[in-house]
């Protein structure tokens, strides 16, 4: 993960003196690294060699991730993930950008008052609804479904707020005149409006993403079927699934941090700006 | 922003496009808010299918109860363990890799890394770490000499540390995150600042505590408030690792847990459910205002 | 100071504020509790409404006349049309024990081209639990598979039709059903669910660390002084860590354990018969015996002679002590069901010098007053408020898997116990039996008569919920808590579940 900023020139050390600085950066990446490295270890080691010698890498299979993959169902978990991941991540930007539009470009009366309704609604913790949100799902139907899964997260407070503050900070001159030329809305919308705010769509995009991919409590509550387990809860499952192999776990671990890790390099920079939109100033 | 008046022509285009968000939000939010209201005066048999009125009574009861105290206590320490001990770390990871050397870039990704962790994933990498019988750790010959807990009966199965070694986990998986964060906002401090600080004959300590922390304030102020909603809405964390947790004192169920944990006793009452997902509402709203309160205050509307 | 670090002791106070003000506040009632008044008399006993009849309260295995009373059983009703009736079963099993059980049904479609039977996996036990409960008449299948501490909520449930009453109806031999297995599913004096899937709790114990300590391999403990002599054999001469791995789970030691031990030593668990003769009101396991054998059993552990692997979610941890390099255990008590996978997982060399030969099984040990134990699994119910022909075709099902031959195929292939006598003499589990003795210690556990009704474990609508703070409790002692509080504790909690559970179902 590079960022720009590469330390302050005052604080440049040169020599000898970056030793010390190496080792200890070194140590700590240890430290940090250590629980991935146990975990990758033993994936890859056979089941019955993975109790001798755990921080050691003295034998080498797929055969784990195989079996984690094929017994453990992993496939069916990861689809749904994705599936769900990708549907929402979709839908939240819809809804966000819609609203955020409404809120920033138009100006009917009580314009104010709904937004804050909306910001309000940023109080209202997750957790506090499930047990509401479990029934009202299962009487549509929609447990063990991926409109289940899904459909709840369609829209959030906090995307249609990013989403108006960046399109507040287009100039009005634009809007004032393309409505000159006759554009409508949804055509401004299309042609100006989103493809100068795409970083930050970006940023969104990502951030739903991911968060919807990690998402636990809602799967495990609304998807008790094998076939409709995210890969969240569905580790839970391989947990108890095989005594005879052991590494099970590990291997399962690995193969559902692949696809995150894998979203998060190729979208670094779209990370570290959503992660920073709401704690910087400005 | 320029004051234009109201236009009643923007109104039905603007409820158009505002309403799908409208809907969900209040479909999934507003409403299951009410409903779970109502049904924390309610208690009702294990299948839901029958349940009776009880009354306001039933929120105060629950707040006083034996088992809600005890999950507001748990929770306060898990919270008092992750946040210090969360933002403690990501600065200094940051400070630490906020040099100017050769191929710092590995070491900064190396400290972003558990920010591509879940809960799922960091908690069960944990897991195996500290199962007493075949984890790593316990396994390490001179670790149980040193720290006896460690494999007798184990880290997660002792009532004392228990709560400790979930919250480490939770710690760690945090840790990327914060790294990013404290990393970004150190950018956003002048280099003339410490220049100036360094003329006046300021060592680079002197310089962390009048310069650095006070410019980092919005950030960490930031960090402090993801990291405690976190904190007080950790399950994942739980449900597998400790399951609520080696009694006699439920020693890790959190008040989140409490409410939707497999061996919680108020799973099999949708009511006292509802009362405690209510209670564990006006707990965050609490906490959200006086965090927003100060950190409002640093943030610009663009209004 | 800058404006953050006021901001964070301002914080800090507010949080230790709070907790000064919510710690004031704490009633130290329980949860369970909330909304409802404690001081309320217990709901009143039943009264008949005029015109109907009561059922009496009978001792448990008196036979009544109750089928006036009861759903009917056509099980005649299937004829002779020339579409297969299809019914849907619902269940929660896995892994070998589901494919044995599609086996089983194809085998039951070869057999016969009038009922088809749709499979239905719901994840697990708590999922067709679940399920089954919050659907309405509509929603539910014809067959359903419930586990064993279900009985009370199935017949509470007024949505399945007794077997006794298709026994009845059909004529259908019972004679060579293990007591103890028929038994388990009878209240009232009515049999509710037909027993299908048969387990028992075992000792599993390591013979080669046996013989190192100089044990008989072949004569397993079978009290607790027993345990408590071979444990310390074992520790003091060095063949073992520890002697025997016990958990607190609610499904094992915690919950489970706790009402096999009270049956062995001819206790009841609740009253009413343990549930048996009229609903449960209160639980009697608080009482001196139970913290007498708590007591004993937190002493093995605070000798080392014992290892609390606690709560055991995985359901493999005590298992997995076994595995220990470190400090192994040489025993655990298990539940039968497992026998398999143990085999399969010593063969595949996960705990290094040890096959799965050199592994035994013996009776689960406790008091020794009463022979035999409580059995686990779960038993088949035809569901109520279907056609006549889909209740026939359920029945004639119910017929085929509990068929000795069909029987004896089902438990050589899974470790289940047979329901009944005649399936061990019967290829292949003849075979198999003869081949491994091991898996025939929870057959016989099963198959020691009685009538005391302490023999056949308690019928308790909330029971899970009970095993769960039995299992808290349990956990709490080994871990150093004061028997006689905890149990009290556990024993009130209890009660207040039977409490809700009757105001609220009835």
């Amino acid at each position: 993960m590079a960022t720009e900023h590469q330390g302050l020139e005052i604080d440049r050390v040169t020599g000898w003196r970056m030793a010390p600085r190496y080792a200890l950066l070194v140590v700590v990446s240890v430290i940090v690294l250590f629980p991935v490295y146990t975990t990758v270890i033993a994936a890859l080691k056979p089941g019955d060699k993975v109790l001798d010698n755990p921080l050691v890498p003295d034998a080498f299979t797929l055969d784990v991730l195989r079996n984690a993959w094929e017994r453990g169902n992993l496939d069916r978990y990861l689809l749904n993930s994705a599936v769900v991941a990708l549907v929402v991540t979709f839908m939240q930007v819809v809804t966000a950008v819609l609203s955020a539009y409404a809120f920033s470009f138009l100006h009917f009366p009580g314009r104010n008052l709904l937004f804050f309704a909306f910001l309000a609604t940023l109080l209202i913790p997750i957790e506090a609804t499930m047990v509401v949100n479990l029934q009202t799902i299962d009487s549509l139907g929609w447990k063990n479904s991926y409109q289940g899964l899904a459909v709840p997260f369609f829209a959030t407070a906090f995307g249609t707020f990013l989403m108006r503050q960046v399109f507040l900070q287009l100039p009005r001159d634009m809007r004032d005149a393309a409505t000159i030329d006759g554009v409508g809305h949804l055509g401004f919308l299309r042609h100006v409006a989103i493809p100068l705010v795409r970083p930050t769509i970006g940023a969104m995009a990502l951030f739903a993403f991911l968060s919807t991919w990690n998402m636990y409590l809602w799967p495990v509550l609304v998807a008790d079927e094998e076939e409709w387990r995210t890969v969240q809860s569905g580790l839970k499952q391989l947990a108890a699934a095989g005594i005879d192999e052991p590494n099970l776990i590990q291997a399962g671990t690995v193969i559902a941090a692949i696809p995150v890790a894998a979203v998060l390099l190729l979208f670094q920079r779209q990370l570290v700006r959503g992660l920073t939109a709401g704690a910087v100033k400005g | 922003m320029r004051d234009v008046g109201w236009q009643w022509r923007d109104l039905p285009t603007g409820l158009v496009m505002i309403a799908p968000s409208a809907l969900v939000l209040g479909a999934f939010l507003v409403y299951p808010l009410v409903k779970t209201v109502s049904l924390g005066r309610q208690r009702c048999n294990e299948s839901g299918t029958r349940c009776v009125t009880t009354g306001w009574d039933q929120y105060s009861d629950v707040w006083r109860s034996d088992e809600f105290q005890q999950a507001l206590w748990v929770t306060g320490k898990f919270t008092l363990l992750v946040v210090p001990i969360g933002l403690a770390l990501g600065i200094g990871l940051a400070m630490l890799a906020d040099r100017y050397l050769r191929g710092i870039g590995i070491f900064r990704a190396i400290f972003s890394s558990t920010v591509a962790t879940s809960v799922a994933v960091a908690s069960l990498m944990w897991f195996f770490l500290l199962q007493p019988d075949v984890g790593v750790i316990p396994n390490i010959g001179w670790v149980e000499d040193l720290f006896g807990v460690v494999k007798e009966p184990g880290l997660l199965r002792d009532p004392g540390t228990a709560l400790t070694s979930v919250a480490m986990s939770s710690v760690w998986a945090g840790l990327g995150f914060t790294f990013i964060l404290v990393t970004a906002g150190l950018q956003g401090i002048p280099a003339d600042l410490h220049e100036a600080a360094a003329i006046d004959g300021a060592g680079g300590f002197r310089r962390f505590w009048s310069v650095t922390l006070p410019m980092l304030g919005p950030t960490l102020l930031f960090v402090v408030v993801v990291l405690t909603s976190r904190a007080f809405q950790a399950y994942g964390e739980i449900d597998l690792l400790t399951d609520g947790g080696p009694d006699p004192q439920q020693s890790t169920t959190t008040v989140t847990y409490l409410v939707y944990g497999d061996s919680s006793v108020v799973r099999s009452d949708a009511g006292l459910q509802a009362t405690t997902a209510v209670w564990l509402f006006v707990i965050l709203l609490v906490l959200a205002a006086l965090q927003l309160r100060g950190f409002g205050r640093r943030v610009h509307y663009g209004d | 100071m800058s404006a953050f670090v006021a901001r964070r002791r301002r914080l800090a106070m507010v949080v230790a504020f709070a907790a000064v003000v919510a710690a004031a506040c704490s009633s130290g009632d329980p949860i369970l509790d909330a909304g409802i008044d404690p001081t309320a008399p217990p709901p009143p006993p039943q009264t008949a409404a005029p015109g109907e009849t009561l059922p009496p309260t009978i001792p448990a295995t008196t036979t009544t006349t109750p089928f006036a009373d009861l759903p009917e059983c056509p099980v005649d009703a299937l004829g002779d049309g020339d579409d297969p009736v299809e019914v849907t079963y619902w269940h929660g099993l896995g892994g070998e024990s589901e494919e044995a059980l599609k086996d089983l049904v194809a085998g039951y479609h070869d057999s016969q081209d009038r009922v088809r039977v749709r499979l239905q996996n719901q994840g697990g036990y708590n999922e067709t639990i679940d399920k089954y409960l919050q659907s309405g008449a509509d929603g539910r299948p014809e067959l359903v598979l419930m586990p064993e501490y279900m009985l009370a909520q199935m017949v509470d449930s007024e949505s399945v039709v007794p077997a006794d009453v298709c026994v009845n109806e059909s004529d259908f031999d019972m004679s060579a059903f293990l007591p103890r297995v028929r038994s388990a599913y009878v209240t009232g004096g009515v049999l509710w669910g037909m027993p299908f899937n048969v387990s028992g709790p075992v000792l599993y114990f390591n013979k080669k660390m046996f013989r190192k300590a100089g044990l008989d391999p072949n004569k397993p403990p079978e009290t607790l002084e027993e345990i408590r002599r071979y444990s310390q054999r074992l520790v003091d001469s060095g063949a073992s860590g520890t002697g025997i791995a016990l958990d607190s789970g609610q499904d094992n030691g915690g919950g489970w354990f706790l009402e096999q031990w009270f049956a062995k030593g001819k206790k009841l668990y609740a009253d009413n018969a343990n549930g048996r003769s009229a609903p449960a009101t209160q639980v009697l396991y608080d009482d001196q015996f139970g913290v007498d054998l708590l007591s004993d059993v937190r002493k093995l552990v605070d000798d080392g002679l014992a290892a609390h692997v606690g709560a055991n979610p995985s359901g493999y941890d005590s298992f997995l002590k076994l595995a220990d390099p470190k400090r192994p255990a040489a025993m655990t008590i298990g539940t039968s069901a497992a026998l398999g996978t143990l085999i399969t997982t010593l063969d595949g060399g996960l705990v290094p010098g040890i096959t799965s030969e050199q592994f035994g099984v013996g009776p689960m040990p406790g008091p020794a007053t009463q022979p035999g134990v409580l059995l686990g699994g779960a038993s088949l119910y035809v569901v109520a408020d279907k056609d006549d022909e889909q209740t026939a075709a359920a029945w004639d099902f119910v017929e085929y898997a509990v068929s000795a031959e069909v029987q004896s195929t089902w438990a050589s292939r899974t470790g289940y116990v047979p329901v009944r006598s005649d399936a061990i003499d019967i290829e292949p589990l003849r075979t198999t039996y003869d081949d491994d003795p091991r898996f025939k210690v929870a057959y016989d556990q099963l198959n020691a008569a009685t009538e005391d009704p302490s023999a056949f474990g308690p019928v308790i609508g909330p029971l899970r919920e009970i095993r769960a703070t039995n299992s808290n409790a349990v956990g709490a002692i080994l871990n150093g808590a004061d028997p006689a509080a905890e149990l009290e504790k556990a024993a009130s909690q209890a009660n207040r579940l039977i409490r809700n559970y009757n105001t609220l179902n009835n």
